[in-house]
């Protein structure tokens, strides 16, 4: 077994099935990840995306059952030793689904509830709450119920709930799945402000491809339980397989792949913009 | 329905009061309103309870609420007079005092908790009255689904209504079986719910040990003082009875 | 042709709150494939629950197929309109994905010899024939979607309603999804859809109705509609990537307006011309 000491989180040959079924739904992964790391993961459904997530937070195992085999390491800790409330506190964990994660009435109790859990002494708590709901610019609603959040609101106070634990690293599964672009736009801007400002860790899956091109530093493709792709968003979008992977290209990558199939492709507007230009004045054609 | 145990936010000495001198109070209450069966004394109880509603400026939200079950206990009269064997008189009282009863406790109930927040009864039946914290907390928040549940019942209804499903038929066999479609649904969605639910818990350290409370309710020397009264009154009710006041027979 | 759906005038607010609909005047002719899109809140899911009665316009307000939805039966406006929710798992209830599927003909009252091919038809048209006696429970969310979809497909309405139909899928099964949509419209289906995906209206609606805080503030023929940049960002919705690309290019060829690209097809064949366009000004 590799065990390198710098990693955050490391997977070692790790496999994952869960009971009832006749595969693995995790095959082999081999994954290490740096403190400070932004990584987005991708791919159809069924590929693995949510067991991945699960099994970092150690709901794979511990709540799930199966059998797995390999290891997830976190800070150099094999995970599966570890009760899911005590990876928790350095692995916040936020849902796809903004109903049924919200777990209180009102958004102060929201956010104590994890800190409370953890006996964080009650003098620490004001300061912490401040803290984590102006990180992800929702500090004028405290006083609220979190019946009347919306959905966009709602995923960042299950953010700021995540990060009032004060974790090494922050897991979301699909946490745009249930929101309108606008919502999306504004849950992927606090991640990012995060990972700037405060050096997050991040890992993050979400279908929406061109949010990840954006926002992510690591693009992780997975497709049946395997790590297909792996690098940067611009070098997984210039891989000549990735049309096969069930993945949506953002469409400015997508139109210049086909006047370069090889080359570096654009993966933002403006690149877009100035790939036509580039386009335009090379006439021929 | 989902109003009835929600908590209403309003600035009254109520709402200052700690939840367990409420809650003190309330089965205070309980105790004198199955003490008695004399209308007057239950109908004397059940304006000193409206009272302590005004006071904690609520009884307009609950005003809906006492509505229905002014019909109910009505209801409660008339199956007396139709049910109880003996004179029509003393049927009509008893059915009166029962439905007194039966309101008075519920209003007290109701008043208790749209005046306390749901973290305030939760610490106090943990930590003062030494329930256990799982199952405390546990039906606390099912009953914070309520109107989650209530609106996924209305999106299941829809969602069987267009297709044919007969809900608005006049025919009560019919109709039953339509109603199969929306309760099956509606389970499978809950159970998938609780499951998220239970994750989202699990990874925010639920179940850890030596938890902490944010914010304790303090005692004050009112407190002591509806406690010290609560008690009092109690006593007091059990000398009027033991003297067979208050008492039909 | 008449059209199939008339709403006249419709508003509509909830019992405690501002109103959700204003003044909505909207006609949709047979064979039509519109999309309806806005910010969550704007009234969308609001708008098509008229159209099956399942909240009640005033008398008059809104037809559908020649009947008054203030005054016909939900479960009569069901042989009208198809109406597919968001949530799969809002109707999923059966053991089999056949008899999910069965349960809409069953409750239309409808033969057995008439039910079984109709289910067939439907499961063959989704994908799923392969499938028809598995459990939905077991089955992906994507899967569920399109359980639910050819139940209502089973029905054979000539309106169908989509509430979001690709939510929470991925790329595959959106066009997978989309593309059945579109089958049925050629078939002569009229079909109303709401979307977040300004992509998917861009390849598969003819017609974009953009509501904005319970008003329709535009209402046209797709490209027409992304055209109006300025109103789109008015109620915060932005078009496709493509065509917003094209917009900052703003190489007008040789007409005063640049074009409306709504897809990357259209954008390379735009460059091209744009390429020759250039190509013969040099050679001048």
């Amino acid at each position: 077994m590799t065990t390198s000491n710098n990693s955050l989180i490391q997977l070692n040959n790790f496999s994952y099935q869960y009971p009832h079924t006749a595969n693995n739904a995790l095959k082999s992964i081999n994954l290490s990840l740096k403190k400070g790391s932004f990584v987005g993961f991708a791919g159809p459904t069924g590929a693995g995306k949510t067991t991945l997530i699960k099994s970092i937070n150690g709901i794979v195992p511990h709540f799930e059952g199966g059998t797995f085999s390999g290891e997830v390491l976190l800070n150099g800790k094999a995970a599966d030793t570890m009760s899911t409330a005590e990876i928790g506190r350095s692995v916040g964990t936020v849902l796809d689904d903004p109903e049924a994660q919200i777990i209180c009435l009102d958004v102060e109790q929201e956010l104590v509830f994890g800190m409370e859990n953890y006996g964080v002494p009650p003098a620490e708590m004001e300061q912490r709450m401040q803290k984590a709901l102006a990180s992800v610019g929702i500090a004028h609603l405290l006083g609220r119920s979190t019946a009347s959040l919306s959905g966009g609101q709602k995923q960042r106070l299950a953010i700021a709930a995540a990060l009032a634990m004060l974790p090494e690293v922050l897991v979301l599964d699909e946490p745009t799945s249930e929101l309108d672009p606008l919502g999306s736009e504004e849950v992927f801007r606090v991640l990012k402000q995060l990972h700037q400002e405060q050096g997050m860790t991040i890992l993050v899956t979400e279908q929406k491809t061109d949010l990840l091109a954006r926002y992510c530093d690591q693009l992780v493709i997975l497709r049946e339980g395997e790590m297909v792709l792996s690098g940067t968003p611009r070098e997984v979008f210039q891989h000549p397989d990735i049309f096969e992977l069930g993945v949506a290209l953002p469409e400015v990558t997508e139109l210049a792949r086909r006047y370069y199939p090889q080359a570096e492709p654009p993966i933002t507007l403006d690149e877009g913009v100035q790939f036509c230009r580039n386009v335009i004045q090379t006439f021929g054609g | 329905m989902a109003r009835v145990i929600e908590y209403i936010y309003r600035d009254s000495i109520i709402h200052q009061l700690n939840p367990l001198s409420k809650l003190a109070w309330a089965l205070g209450v309980m105790v004198l309103a199955l003490t008695f069966n004399d209308p007057y004394y239950l109908l004397a109880l059940l304006i000193s309870v409206g009272l302590v509603g005004l006071t904690g400026r609520v009884m307009k939200d609950l005003s809906g609420v006492m509505k229905g079950l002014s019909i109910f206990a009505l209801i409660l009269v008339l199956l007396q007079v139709v049910f109880y064997h003996g004179a029509y008189r003393e049927a009509v009282t008893l059915g009166i005092a029962m439905g007194l009863r039966m309101m008075t406790v519920v209003l007290s109930f109701l008043v208790f908790l749209s005046t306390t927040q749901y973290k305030d009864i939760i610490l106090v039946l943990t930590e003062k009255m030494k329930l256990p914290y799982d199952y405390v907390f546990m039906f606390m928040t099912s009953l914070r689904f309520v109107p989650t549940f209530l609106n996924e019942a209305i999106q299941v209804g829809y969602a069987q209504q267009v297709r044919g499903c007969p809900i608005d038929s006049g025919n009560p066999w019919r109709k039953m079986k339509a109603y199969i479609a929306v309760a099956l649904p509606l389970v499978l969605i809950s159970l998938k719910k609780a499951e998220r639910l239970a994750i989202a818990m699990e990874t925010r350290g639920y179940g850890s040990n030596n938890r902490t409370y944010y914010k304790e309710p303090i005692i004050s020397t009112l407190d002591y003082f509806v406690i010290f009264l609560v008690v009092v009154l109690i006593i007091g009710a059990i000398i009027l009875r033991c003297k067979g006041l208050g008492v039909l027979h | 042709m008449n059209p199939v759906i008339k709403i006249d005038g419709l508003s509509f607010g909830y019992e405690f709150g501002d109103s959700v609909l204003k003044d909505i005047y909207l006609e949709i002719s047979p064979g039509e494939m519109v999309a309806l899109v806005g910010q969550n809140g704007a009234g969308k899911t609001t708008l098509v629950k008229h159209l099956i009665g399942l909240l009640r316009p005033p008398a008059g307000k809104v037809r559908v197929a020649d009947l008054d939805v203030a005054n016909t039966r939900v479960s009569k406006l069901s042989r009208q309109v198809g109406y597919v929710f968001q949530n799969p798992d809002h109707q999923i209830f059966h053991d089999t994905v056949q008899a999910e599927v069965a349960f809409g003909l069953n409750n239309l009252g409808l033969p057995r010899e008439e039910v079984e091919p109709r289910v067939t038809a439907a499961l063959s048209d989704v994908g799923l024939e392969h499938l028809a006696n598995e459990n939905p429970q077991r089955l992906s969310r994507g899967q569920r979607q399109r359980v639910a979809l050819a139940s209502v497909l089973a029905l054979r309405t000539p309106v169908i309603v989509l509430d979001e139909p690709t939510t929470g899928q991925d790329y595959q099964e959106r066009k997978q999804i989309m593309a059945l949509v579109e089958q049925l419209n050629k078939a002569g289906h009229t079909i109303v859809f709401i979307t977040h995906d300004m992509s998917l209206v861009a390849h598969y609606a003819s017609r974009v109705v953009v509501l904005c805080q319970g008003q329709i503030i535009l209402d046209g023929d797709t490209r027409e509609v992304f055209r109006q940049t300025d109103k789109l960002a008015e109620s915060l919705l932005l078009p496709p990537q493509v065509t917003v690309l094209a917009n900052q290019l703003n190489e007008p060829l040789n007409t005063s307006v640049s074009p409306v690209i709504l897809s990357v097809d259209e954008m390379q064949e735009y460059l091209q011309r744009v390429r020759e366009v250039k190509r013969n000004g040099a050679g001048d």
